[in-house]
């Protein structure tokens, strides 16, 4: 058995470096002074995130994608929440379809749903505007919303609001003083969840967004054009910060196991 | 104790509740009177729960109607009511500590906070958890949380407490401790209980009067004695204790069975099955006087009270007897072994008379 | 009697319905009917018209770009299911419940870092004077050209689905009955033939879920076959939005769409009957 773990390890390690490869390696390229980096390095500077920051428009792509991912989250949360509570509470006819609807979308390829986006939007005339970006962000990350929830509630006990409605509290007290106190952590990690999904998202945003451009997006533009390491400031910048929101919701998922 | 001169505090009337095309209880009709401590016992799916639910609103009757203290409750909601339940999973807030738990009832009432904590912390002391109120659920014993879950039912004085298979969940020696809280609190608060239990034990100790329920009738309804003793079917007589039941004609004062002829009590000619105790069944060597039947030993079986001996008659049917142990140790039955089953023929219970 | 309305079931019901069916069913029922609509002096006008099907579905280029995305899909579930399958087992017997789960939430972090970051990165890494090529050339070998080509493209390819292949089969096989592999030892199977007979048939949903996710993910991915793959010869995706970028042609970008869709419904269902249907 003993070799045989020494293989695996050796075998998960190799695994585990090519999948996280690009990401350590454009950490340490955002702080190589090569335009081009190769082995060995370069020496370390600042410089591409002094550049890349220096831009007017990058901030303009920041706040964009802030209020993108911000309003997204609201939305997509509530709605997750909203349907995980009815598939908890309710059945009734077409459940499996009412399903399907929350859990499709994240299996339609982004360029579909980019198209059929940017072709819906134009025709109502949103397209091109930030409120365009935030309704495909939702449609994406309202099921990520809706399973964190529906997992939750999963672990409720189902007397639990039953309980509540026999001390005196009507459906929306026990709303207010059961359910939601017990999800209030899934909740949170769900807003981090779909701010990260939305914050990285650039295909559909691509299609839609015209000239407000968010982060991901302005990454593509520069990418089709004259590409620089400035792509590697911005991208650790934009890494982080999604990290930070998984990380937190990672957190709230496992503090919310131990208290049982 | 119970009043049954007063008006009953609940009424059902011919209560049907159907889910889908499954019928759960069926022309329930029964009263309740205030003060007295009734039980509900059958197997699972009898409709016992959902009786017990239509009471707390959680389901409403299909038809039939429901009243309590005179007014008919069939639609009104749950939270409308005052009739707070101790659930089998006791579904204890585990976001709230002890003491928010057992104020909940009072918060949803609008009372004011200084006096739903105070108002709850005296319940606390009572249930004898004083010292507990900042405590998470999780940090508790079960017999605790049962405590905890009594408390908050309590809180709002309620005429009546419905309890949902309280018990199902605690050690054994926990049950018989508990059984002791439950009545002793009855007795204390003078109020109604509906208890809820597949367990017969426990609905026999507690109970005034005990419900048996079977696919979603009641079967028999009367004080545990009466049942225990005198089961008017032979669902009741399969469902509580130890029965033997015997199947046959009645001619002059004798039963024709398959096993023979046995002398029973008066009741008239024809069909007839009555009911034998395990406890009043002799089991011998030799044929004995009156009442016996034959039958070849199975096994036995170390109860609380006593060691039980299974036997089978010649057509199959399975006989039991309660034996002490020195009787056993005289009798040293083998498998296979022939033996006298034996009563006194005025001990058995003639069923539907 | 009458009862009263209750909202409170809609306030939680509606939502979705709402928002999904506004913005999710309506635009792709809207691309499908776009898709017969006709171009004229690059305005779109309302039509039914099969004008737009018959000029793709009649290109040679079109199918070309067909059969390379469904190949080099059908290659991405089966290489990424065979390089995740030996981490798998490892994740789901070798390691305690708390490393494995440690593990596969490591897994879940690259889903939501940059796609595009990453592919820049691999971009940089895998250049003709990049540092693999620089570590092969100090061992006397290369330089290889990986970039834009067949190669590059799976490495994007592998770099977007492994954590999730990894992390379905993991699931299903730590899912399977310890038991039953103690009894398939006991009753003197081989490693090999337990494997063989016992686990892969148990974890048999994970597996198949695991490759269809790479399929579908592979499928629709425009990221590394444009920037690892060269974007010559395109696969439907570049398609899409060369024709949507360039000229109007929402139509006929839609016409490509709904073949996509139809594909990846096709053998989505395919799988998924693979994957639930009777064992063994």
């Amino acid at each position: 058995m003993k070799p045989l773990s020494g293989l695996g390890w050796i075998y998960l390690l190799a695994l585990f470096t090519f999948v996280f490869a690009p990401i350590v390696a454009s950490v340490i390229f955002s702080f190589n002074s090569d335009r081009f980096p190769t082995l060995p390095l370069g020496s370390f500077t600042t410089d591409w995130y002094v550049r890349a920051f220096g831009r007017a428009e990058v901030w303009t792509a920041i706040g964009n994608s802030l209020i993108v991912a911000a309003v997204t989250s609201f939305l997509a949360t509530f709605i997750g929440f909203a349907t995980a509570y009815t598939d908890f509470r309710y059945g009734f006819k077409f459940k499996q379809a009412y399903l399907a609807l929350a859990l499709l979308p994240p299996t339609l390829p982004l360029v579909i749903m980019g198209l059929a986006m940017l072709a819906w939007l134009s025709q109502v005339g949103l397209s091109g505007t930030l409120t365009g970006i935030v309704i495909a962000h939702v449609v994406l990350a309202t099921p990520f919303a809706m399973a964190i929830c529906r997992l939750r509630l999963s672990q409720m006990d189902p007397s639990l609001e039953a309980a509540a409605w026999n001390l005196g509290a009507g459906q929306w007290a026990a709303m207010r003083y059961v359910i939601l106190p017990f999800c209030g952590p899934a909740i949170v990690s769900a807003l981090c969840l779909t701010a990260a999904v939305s914050f990285d998202e650039f295909i559909v945003a691509w299609f839609v967004s015209g000239l407000n451009r968010t982060v991901p997006v302005m990454i593509l533009e520069i990418l089709q054009g004259n590409v620089d390491p400035q792509i590697n400031a911005i991208g650790t910048v934009v890494f982080l910060t999604s990290m930070s929101l998984v990380i937190a919701a990672q957190v709230l998922i496992f503090r919310r196991r131990r208290d049982g | 104790m119970a009043d049954p001169t007063t008006e009953p505090l609940v009424s059902f009337r011919s209560v049907h509740k159907a889910f889908g095309t499954y019928v759960a209880v069926k022309s329930l009709d029964l009263d309740i009177h205030r003060g007295e401590f009734i039980a509900f016992m059958g197997p699972s799916g009898c409709g016992k729960t959902t009786t017990l639910r239509m009471l707390a609103g959680l389901e409403a009757p299909t038809s039939g109607t429901i009243t309590i203290g005179g007014k008919v409750m069939n639609d009104v909601p749950p939270h409308q009511r005052d009739t707070p339940l101790v659930w089998q999973s006791l579904a204890l807030f585990p976001f709230l500590s002890v003491v928010e738990n057992v104020e909940f009832g009072l918060r949803m009432r609008g009372v004011a906070p200084k006096e739903r904590r105070d108002r709850a912390m005296l319940w606390l002391e009572r249930m004898q958890l004083k010292g507990f109120e900042t405590r998470r659920i999780d940090q508790l014993s079960g017999g605790q949380r049962q405590r905890v879950a009594l408390a908050r039912s309590l809180v709002t004085e309620p005429e009546m407490l419905l309890l949902d298979e309280p018990l199902s969940a605690l050690d054994a020696h926990l049950v018989i401790r508990m059984q002791g809280v439950l009545t002793r609190l009855q007795k204390e608060l003078g109020i109604t209980f509906v208890y809820v239990t597949h367990s017969q034990s426990e609905a026999f100790a507690m109970a005034d009067r005990v419900v048996i329920m079977g696919n979603g009738e009641i079967a028999q309804v009367g004080r545990p004695q009466e049942i225990f003793r005198g089961p008017k079917s032979r669902f009741v007589a399969e469902f509580v204790g130890r029965n033997n039941i015997l199947g046959g004609t009645v001619k002059a004062g004798m039963l024709e069975t398959a096993q023979g002829v046995v002398p029973v009590p008066a009741v008239r000619d024809g069909k007839a099955e009555i009911v034998v105790a395990a406890d009043r069944v002799t089991v011998s060597g030799a044929r004995p006087e009156g009442a016996a039947i034959r039958a070849s030993f199975l096994s036995e079986e170390f109860a609380g009270t006593g060691i039980i001996c299974y036997f089978e008659t010649a057509d199959g049917a399975e006989w039991k007897a309660q034996v002490t142990e020195s009787q056993l140790a005289t009798l040293q039955p083998e498998s296979g072994q022939e033996f006298w089953l034996s009563w006194n023929a005025n001990s058995a219970h003639v069923m539907g008379g | 009697m009458m009862r009263k309305f209750d909202p409170y079931p809609h306030v939680w019901r509606l939502p979705l319905l709402l928002w999904q069916g506004a913005f999710f069913v309506v635009p792709l029922v809207f691309m499908a009917a776009l898709s017969f609509w006709l171009v004229k002096n690059y305005r779109m006008e309302p039509a039914f018209a099969f004008d737009n099907w018959e000029r793709m579905l009649g290109r040679g280029a079109f199918w070309d770009a067909y059969w390379l995305t469904l190949l080099r899909a059908c290659m991405a579930g089966v290489i990424a299911s065979l390089i995740a399958f030996p981490a798998s087992l490892f994740l789901a017997f070798h390691l305690t419940p708390q490393g494995r789960r440690f593990a596969l939430l490591c897994l879940i972090v690259p889903f939501f870092t940059s796609f595009l970051v990453r592919a820049y990165a691999w971009q940089v890494i895998l250049a003709e004077s990049g540092p693999v090529n620089a570590v092969l050339g100090g061992l006397g070998l290369g330089p290889y050209t990986m970039l834009n080509s067949g190669f590059g493209a799976m490495v994007g390819y592998m770099t977007l689905v492994l954590p999730l292949v990894v992390i379905f089969q993991t699931w299903s096989l730590a899912a399977i009955e310890k038991s039953l592999i103690e009894a398939a030892a006991n009753l003197g199977a081989s490693p090999v033939r337990t494997l063989v007979s016992v686990i892969i048939p148990a974890a048999k949903t994970g597996l198949v879920l695991g490759a269809v996710f790479a399929f579908i993910m592979t499928f629709g991915d425009f990221v590394s076959p444009f920037y690892l793959g060269g974007s010559k010869p395109p696969t439907l995706t570049i398609l899409i939005i060369d024709t949507t970028k360039s000229g109007q042609q929402w139509p006929r970008a839609a016409v490509v769409a709904i073949v996509m869709i139809l594909t990846l419904f096709a053998v989505a269902t395919a799988a998924l009957k693979a994957a639930y249907g009777r064992r063994g």
